[in-house]
């Protein structure tokens, strides 16, 4: 229900054009910073607020908008600590159960689960964000090496097209791909016709294959949708970049290594950040429609545990809670992610 | 007008760059005012028009603009509705906040087994209204189940506040199909079997027949034939889960058993369980059971079963019937599927019941309603005989013939027609009817309430093969015919729709996701780790705090043994 | 300025490639050959899906409920777009749709690239707490209740304003955006404020034009998010129908056949008096492609954009 959940996994990042090869720019970055901080035109006055007033027009209007459709509902999580009832007045008329519901979710046969259900979700959602970024990284580059412009254009609206298709369409696929040959398994049929299996496998039974079977799943349905903003920023290189290293004698692989990637840089370090912060929020239908009582302790992920145990038990309060957790994650995890990549010099969200 | 308002209101906006402006000029809206009709109970006439908002969950569609029935209430009664369709999937969402804004249509017809509008305080309670004997068919309606019917709970006044919408029936109950839970078997498996006996049905019997059937063809359609097959996805697993109880010949409790005592408890844990698992668990190792049960989703189960290759599994029979239509379109009534009913020694069985009211789903009046006794009068005239013959049957003439001896029947361009989704939403009002109390069982005249119940329209759609099939076992003229003669329900009947708190609810959502969690493992484990496997299983039940579950629902039956 | 707007299209360099000799090296040929091979391979696999939805939208229902179908039809019929289209409220869903598509999408990109070019001025004093408030609005999110409350308390509910007054901002394409604009080089930013160039100007004038492929990214991302979404309708919108939306539509459409498949088979019992009925699995694929068409046009046009358009590289400082 989060903007982290309607926006699946790598679903685009920063685009930055490279315009110097990011290695000599790190150094003047740094630089760049350091006079920053200690510049004096940093301090605020009065003055510079005046002089920056056209900024804060551009601004200042936005942020209370924001501050009114965003923050100020967050008034709305007092119901974890409520037994709320909708419909018996307004959200401060319900009953107060202090941490009551925080205990539920925490501890006991729920705590349990809860656990579980926490170790699944990041592992399926780092599972899905690793493949899915090198992916779409490597798809990219290819693509980029694609010079007859109608193929490279067609290849990429056919790989963009899958993610248009629901989940619960492409889980019924993935259910079929993967089933016994005499059901339409082809994956299967293929790996028996090259002799890698004696028996057909039944996949979806394996607790140990399934976060694989979401990251594939996923790789499938999103690879070329994710490669759009790559792509994006590789068009926006300075092709005197690659002519450049042409006459320096640079082979193709040299120049995707030394120009290209290092041109993308920025792309994907903006977009890991931001999707570190998404790893408590993985898609739900796969391992919703995929999941099975065999592999339920591999399968169920947090929103699935708060699709069965919130919404349709009527327990908002619950609902509310799991929200509430998964914010404190997700900030810690962005947090973090930042901050190794102010150290490391990379681009960074704030 | 409304429209173009509004869409001036974004063109203007379009052009002003701060943000404030916009706002402004966007929240300033006029809000669409109630109808301000004079509320009185009068019959409902055309020269004195109106206008019902009316909200209803339900997986019927809104009918088309031009529809006819529309238009005879608007002809016939003055009567224009306007809906709002809550489909059952998004009814969670939608009814959470609509309770916290507090504003309602005149009338809500809910489904919502958590009674949350009710508990809410958004509905109207109606006992002193139906006192005025203003509104004769819904007080017959309600008279004798009035207690049935009304809220016994302690979040708002007890009394009556919404009218079930099914199952209140009116004399004898007719119908030619059952949609009730069964082991289901395949007809070319008992004609092949030279349409042996079906009564005192064991377990062992059931899958003697299958794996003979099996062992011969066991190939169907150059498909594996399947003996056996389990529905265990999310939501559906009561195929795997209720057998239990039906083979121990208690009626579908949910997840209890109430005995002689009246006193319920849960029977995953149990013996009865067991040996059923146990049954599974060796016909599993032995091939008869699917090993894709447990990885099918909804639609791979129900391809498999139109594929025809599947001799048997357990379901309930609404459950599968795309796939059971698939298989008759294709002329493979051989295929289909008849119910029969295994049970333990010495247990006489009982798997059809009598149909049980659906009580707290129907329509209620709002208690923002400016107009209830007007909302409340439609209820009662759409109850009438006249108006229910037209909203199930049709226009007669039209939609059905009136023999000569009174009986309604249908040619089969109007069957047809009566199936065709499209055609419907021009020519019938099936969401409106989908909630209106109804007059199930007979009308006045001997016909039934609906052409389905209707004894000859039924058999008049049989195929050759069906009647043919029907004649081997005593000539049996309904697939009811093949189940146990439903005795009485017990007073408190059924267990399942009692209400239950937040902490039960919870518990018995443990209880499921520990069933379909465990009972795969347990199936497809190797024979030899079953009482390994089955100790997991039960230890992991004895962990859920049972207790909480089983007594409200005790609570539950004893408070109907004393009121109801 | 002239530097500044010396946008040059990737034709530039393509025909420069063009017509300069390729060495056509055997390692050339060699990975040109395998490259094409295994992207053609790819995208077999990714139409796949696509073509198998519109073989089972094309099948009759009854045959399609047994499954196996590939990428051709086995029982050609066109009942499911028949149920599809005679829907009655479809087409003004339809328009719906596009209307608030275009508006979410106009309203977006010019209020989220107007903050994104403040954001990105490195001289703006309260750049980081700003963007710290709309980077964190990504991580979390009230709740449908309270969120339900503030569109009605603005007086939204059943209104055209309920579908992109709550959207105007998005944080993630906020992010794009600005770090597009940051890496803009700041001489070319300079030079236009020598010649006199106020900020709304700078970010309208000079900014804008050279964040167009961005743009296009950003734009398609909410053209998609914007046509996809439902849940805003059903919430805020549903006792209108003069304000619904096509996905909408479709998805009750979707829940209603689910239904007739049950009751059909309920309804006599057999179904063997025939009559123009489908099933849920042909149905879905059906309302899949009315869906997923429309806004599957959009991407052609926008792909130009992005995947030739070369705006700022050509500039050198």
């Amino acid at each position: 229900m989060t903007d982290a959940t309607t926006s699946s996994l790598v679903t685009a990042t920063g685009l930055e054009p490279a315009l110097e090869p990011a290695s000599s720019s790190r150094a003047q970055n740094r630089k760049a910073r350091k006079n920053a901080a200690k510049d004096p035109k940093r301090k605020i006055t009065w003055d510079r607020v005046w002089a920056q007033r056209a900024l804060l027009a551009m601004s200042v209007p936005l942020l209370l908008y924001q501050i009114l459709f965003k923050y100020v509902p967050v008034y709305g999580w007092a119901i974890a600590f409520q037994h709320y009832k909708p419909g018996r007045g307004s959200i401060f008329d319900q009953q107060w159960v202090g941490l009551n519901n925080f205990r539920n979710l925490f501890t006991g046969v729920n705590g349990e689960r809860f656990r579980r259900v926490v170790v699944n979700t990041m592992g399926q959602s780092v599972l899905t964000l690793i493949v899915g970024t090198l992916g779409a990284i490597v798809l990219a580059l290819l693509l980029n090496e694609v010079k007859n412009l109608p193929l490279k254009r067609i290849l990429q609206n056919i790989t963009y097209m899958p993610h248009f298709l629901s989940w619960v369409i492409v889980a019924s696929l993935a259910s079929v791909a993967l089933s016994l040959p005499s059901s339409g398994g082809f994956i299967n049929q293929g790996l028996m016709s090259l002799h890698l299996v004696d028996h057909p496998v039944l996949f979806l039974t394996q607790p140990n294959y399934f976060w694989g079977i979401v990251a594939g799943t996923s790789l499938w349905k999103e690879l070329g949708w994710n490669t759009i903003l790559y792509l994006a920023a590789i068009t926006a290189i300075d092709p005197g970049l690659y002519e450049a290293a042409e006459v320096d004698g640079a082979g193709r692989y040299r120049k995707m290594f030394s120009i290209t990637l290092p041109s993308i840089r920025p792309t994907i370090v903006v977009l890991l950040i931001i999707n570190s912060g998404w790893i408590l929020s993985t898609n739900f239908e796969l391992p919703y429609f995929l999941g099975n009582g065999l592999v339920s302790d591999r399968s169920e992920t947090i929103d699935v545990f708060v699709l069965r145990y919130g919404y349709q038990l009527g327990n908002y309060s619950l609902a509310v809670v799991a929200g509430i957790f998964k914010t404190i994650v997700a900030v810690i995890l962005v947090g973090s992610a930042n901050l190794a990549a102010k150290r490391l010099n990379q681009e960074t969200l704030v | 007008m409304k429209r173009n308002a509004r869409l001036g209101g974004l063109r203007r906006a379009g052009r002003r760059l701060t943000v404030a402006a916009t706002a402004m000029a966007l929240i300033a809206l006029p809000a669409c005012s109630p109808d301000k009709s004079a509320d009185n109970s009068e019959p409902l006439s055309p020269s004195n028009p109106t206008t019902l908002t009316v909200w209803i969950t339900t997986a019927q569609q809104a009918p088309a603009p031009d529809n006819k029935i529309t238009k005879l209430l608007k002809d016939k009664l003055g009567v224009t509705i306007k809906y709002e369709i809550v489909t059952p999937d998004n009814e969670d969402q939608k009814i959470g906040v609509t309770l916290a804004g507090g504003q309602y249509p005149d009338l809500i017809g809910t489904g919502d087994l958590k009674q949350r509008f009710l508990e809410g305080g958004a509905l109207r309670r109606l006992d002193d209204m139906l006192k005025t004997g203003d509104y004769p068919n819904l007080a017959a309606h309600v008279k004798d189940d009035i207690k049935k019917m009304s809220y016994s709970g302690d979040q708002v006044d007890k009394g009556l506040y919404i009218f079930p919408n099914y199952n209140r029936f009116y004399g004898e109950v007719t119908g030619g199909t059952y949609f009730g839970p069964a082991f289901w078997i395949q007809k070319r498996v008992l004609a092949d079997a030279g349409y042996p006996d079906l009564s005192n049905m064991t377990l062992d019997r059931y899958f003697q027949l299958i794996s003979d059937y099996k062992a011969k063809h066991p190939q169907t359609n150059g498909a594996p034939t399947v003996g056996f097959e389990i529905l265990a996805s999310k939501g559906r697993e009561w195929g795997m889960t209720n057998p239990p109880a039906l083979l121990a010949g208690s009626p579908n409790n949910g997840g209890v058993i109430v005995d002689s005592n009246n006193h319920a408890s849960i029977y995953a844990d149990k013996d009865i369980a067991k040996n059923f698992y146990k049954v599974l668990n060796q016909q599993y190792s032995a091939g008869l059971v699917d090993p894709e049960s447990f990885t099918l989703t909804y639609d791979q189960y129900t391809a498999k079963l139109a594929t025809g290759a599947v001799l048997g599994m357990h379901d309930q029979g609404w459950d599968f019937g795309t796939a059971t239509q698939s298989l008759q379109s294709a002329g493979k009534d051989e295929d289909t599927y008849v119910p029969v009913m295994p049970v333990y020694d010495g247990v006489t069985p009982w798997y059809a019941d009598r149909a049980v009211m659906n009580i707290n789903q129907g329509f209620g009046v709002s208690v923002s309603s400016k107009q209830p006794k007007k909302a409340l009068k439609f209820l009662d005239t759409m109850l009438s005989e006249e108006w229910q013959k037209t909203l199930s049957w049709g226009i007669a003439g039209e939609d059905y013939q009136v023999g000569a001896d009174g009986v309604f029947s249908r040619t089969d361009e109007q069957r047809k027609n009566s199936k065709d989704i499209t055609w419907r939403s021009h020519n019938r009002l099936d969401a409106l009817l989908d909630m209106l109390p109804k007059h199930q069982g007979k009308f006045s005249d001997g016909n039934a309430y609906s052409p389905d119940d209707q004894p000859a329209e039924f058999y008049a759609t049989l195929s050759d093969y069906d009647k043919n099939f029907m004649a081997k076992y005593g000539n049996k003229k309904t697939w009811l015919d093949f189940m146990n003669k439903a005795p009485e329900n017990p007073k408190y009947y059924p267990a399942w729709n009692i209400k239950l708190s937040d902490d039960a609810n919870q518990v018995n959502q443990q209880l499921t996701d520990t069933s379909v969690q465990n009972l795969p493992k347990i199936i497809a484990g190797k024979p030899a780790d079953f009482d390994k496997n089955w100790q997991t299983y039960v230890d992991s039940i004895h962990k859920i705090d049972v207790k909480v579950y089983e007594d409200q629902v005790n609570a539950g039956i004893k408070d109907r043994l004393a009121n109801w | 300025m002239s530097r500044t707007t010396v946008a040059k299209p990737l034709a530039r360099r393509a025909s420069r490639g063009g017509s300069r000799r390729r060495k056509w090296t055997v390692e050339h040929i060699i990975f040109t050959t395998l490259n094409t091979t295994f992207l053609l391979a790819l995208a077999a696999l990714m139409i796949y899906p696509l073509l198998n939805t519109l073989a089972i939208s094309l099948d009759d229902g009854n045959d399609a409920v047994r499954g196996g179908i590939g990428i051709w039809p086995r029982v050609f019929s066109l009942q499911n777009y028949d149920v599809v289209f005679n829907m009655t409220t479809i087409y003004q869903a339809f328009f719906m749709s596009v209307l608030k598509t275009v508006v979410v999408v106009a309203t977006n990109l010019f209020f989220t690239s107007m903050l994104a070019y403040a954001l990105s001025r490195k001289e703006f004093i309260f750049r980081r707490p700003i963007t710290l408030i709309f980077v964190l609005t990504m991580y979390f999110d009230a709740g449908l209740i309270p969120n339900y409350l503030l569109i009605k308390d603005l007086g939204m509910l059943n209104s055209f304003q309920a579908y992109w007054v709550p959207t105007i901002i998005s944080a993630f394409n906020l992010i794009i955006l600005r770090t597009y604009m940051k890496s803009i080089p700041e001489e070319i930013i300079e030079s236009a404020r020598t010649d006199g160039a106020g900020e709304f100007r700078m970010w309208w004038q000079i900014v804008m034009p050279l964040c167009k492929p961005t743009l296009a990214v950003v734009g398609l991302f909410v053209a998609v998010g914007s046509w996809n979404s439902w849940l805003d309708t059903l919430l805020y919108n549903s006792s209108d129908p003069s304000l619904s939306t096509l996905q909408y539509e479709l998805q009750k459409l979707l829940t209603s056949s689910m239904n007739a498949g049950m009751n059909s088979v309920a309804a006599t019992g057999s179904a063997h008096s025939g009559g123009q009925v489908t099933t849920p699995i042909a149905l879905r694929s059906a309302i899949t492609m009315v869906a997923a068409v429309p806004i599957l046009f959009v991407y052609p046009f926008l792909q130009k954009h992005f995947v030739s358009g070369l705006m700022i590289g050509s500039v050198k400082g």
